[in-house]
């Protein structure tokens, strides 16, 4: 069909449109409040379509009028102003809005970042039962009732014992010719993979420092949602002190308190204990802070990080936003203290920008 | 003589040095200024700390007050100044400037920390892009550093009074 043709070259346009802006959705973060269940609203630059374009009048070109051969040409300017008035057309800014599928999304983010495939843990595959219906049975709920079974039971049942009638062909099913559908129970294997985002909202944390957490996690939990089914999703906010929170609260809180990572280290340490055995799980750790950790808390961190953290995660990120201080040095002594460690991965995010290089690192590992 | 007389009057004698070290105490306060440079108007001062044992065993609200009531006080530096965290464990207070001064080739902010034990600190920052931040001397005049001296030791006084 030619409008089905037309449609798909239109999707086409807008899909490379995207792709071609993809960068500036990264690193602003205005379409995570476009976000649905399955899709997200993106406002993509109206698209040109050709059309003539009036120059000033008075400009010159060929004209027709009462001016003889010879007579001098006016200068643009030269005639009466004429009074101007408001447009009635949209101007050029306006935008269109596209739905794009999260998992789209996530292909064109790892297009753009050329990011892995993650490779899952060996020993984290969980088998799950799954049902499917293909099968037929003698017995079941009318609402499963095969129709084309049943008739073709009936059908074959009345021509075997001579009661099918070509003239008059009226097919009766009785009792033993009623076929249902039924499942059959199929494992299936799948991955468990938990993301636990660690923020330090402490006085210090500004809301555009949280912004930028706020568009970070959107992205990584958009990707790590395409490479698993479910992933289960956990925050962790602290100050001097740690609590897990919903995601609602972890992107809107602000708290006044000093910063004691290690509070947060525990939360989290006690959280996988609790809930997701090491063995099963693939643990995906991220924290974001200014770094601006208080007193002598560093060696307490480091040792729950080194001790419970570190062994039990696929892989710890630790983003650090730059505070409008510039006051945080945790990044550094984490350097120090773990920066042989391959399953680290430190990112420092200046500013919005800072972002898309972030991600690229914190991803491109493939684990 | 009170703190603020007592400092100002030796200042005189760290003119044209460099890195000394005034001290003057009042009873059970000590207020220390660390100078990097001094000349007859303005002084270059490192480090300024109004120590006590007087804020030994206050509660974290009475310091937290008490660091609102000190920055409403303090408006006559480069930027105002706002507390921005309190460690309700350490029994500290953080103050800095808010916002903090941008220039091309980096930022600047004070920092006053107000802590039980206790003691009433005041530096100066810079933070330069790429490098980690950097303490560097706070140029005042004479006249302001008397006045941070004064509003230090009334900060302790409302403390006690809390």
């Amino acid at each position: 069909m030619e409008i089905e043709r037309d449609q798909r070259r239109f999707k086409q346009i807008v899909r490379g449109r995207i792709r071609e802006n993809l960068r500036k959705y990264i690193t602003h973060g205005e379409m995570i409040g476009r976000k649905g269940k399955e899709a997200v609203s993106i406002p993509v630059p109206k698209l040109d379509v050709p059309r003539f374009r009036f120059g000033k009048n008075g400009s010159g070109g060929v004209g027709q009028g009462d001016g003889e051969e010879g007579d001098a040409v006016g200068k643009p300017g030269d005639g009466p102003d004429g009074s101007g008035g408001a447009g009635s057309e949209p101007g050029s800014g306006h935008l269109m809005e596209v739905e794009v599928s999260l998992e789209e999304l996530a292909a064109m983010l790892g297009d753009e970042l050329e990011l892995p495939r993650i490779e899952p843990k060996g020993t984290a595959n969980v088998v799950a039962e799954k049902s499917k219906y293909n099968s037929v049975r003698q017995t079941g709920p009318e609402s499963l009732k095969h129709f084309k079974r049943t008739y073709l039971s009936a059908l074959r049942r009345q021509i075997s014992t001579g009661n099918y009638r070509p003239d008059d062909p009226k097919i009766v099913p009785i009792k033993r010719d009623k076929k249902y559908r039924s499942w059959n129970d199929i494992p299936k294997p799948q991955v468990n993979a938990t993301v636990i985002y660690l923020m330090d909202v402490s006085g210090s944390m500004t809301d555009d420092q949280k912004e930028i957490v706020r568009t970070e996690a959107f992205w990584i939990d958009t990707w790590l949602a395409s490479q698993y089914k479910g992933v289960e999703k956990r925050y962790i906010i602290h100050d001097a002190v740690a609590k897990e929170v919903d995601e609602h609260t972890f992107y809107h809180t602000r708290e006044s308190g000093g910063t004691r990572i290690s509070s947060a280290y525990q939360v989290c340490a006690d959280l996988i204990e609790k809930s997701f055995p090491v063995a099963d799980w693939n643990i995906y750790i991220f924290q974001f802070s200014d770094g601006d950790n208080w007193g002598d808390d560093n060696r307490q961190a480091f040792e729950l990080l080194g001790e419970k953290l570190l062994p039990a995660s696929n892989i710890f990120c630790y983003g650090q936003v730059e505070s409008p201080y510039g006051s945080g040095d945790f990044i550094d002594a984490l350097h120090q203290e773990y920066g042989e460690n391959e399953k680290l991965v430190t990112s420092e995010i200046p500013d919005k920008d800072g972002i898309y290089k972030s991600i690229k690192k914190f991803l491109g590992k493939g684990k | 003589m009170t703190l603020r007389e007592n400092i100002l009057s030796q200042l005189p004698n760290t003119i044209g040095k460099q890195h000394q070290r005034v001290v003057a105490i009042d009873g059970p306060r000590t207020a220390r200024c660390e100078v990097d440079q001094c000349d007859q108007l303005a002084v270059a001062v490192y480090e300024l700390v109004l120590e006590t044992s007087e804020l030994a065993n206050v509660e974290v609200a009475a310091l937290h007050r008490a660091s609102e009531a000190l920055c409403k006080r303090v408006t006559y530096l480069l930027e105002p100044i706002s507390p921005i965290e309190t460690d309700a464990d350490s029994c500290i207070v953080q103050m800095r400037s808010s916002p903090p001064q941008q220039h091309e080739n980096g930022r600047f902010y004070y920092e006053l920390m107000l802590r039980r034990g206790g003691a009433v600190t005041m530096y100066r920052y810079e933070k330069q892009p790429g490098s980690i931040r950097q303490r560097v001397a706070a140029n005042i005049t004479h006249e302001v550093l008397g006045r941070l001296v004064d509003d230090f030791n009334t900060t302790v006084e409302e403390v006690n009074g809390a």
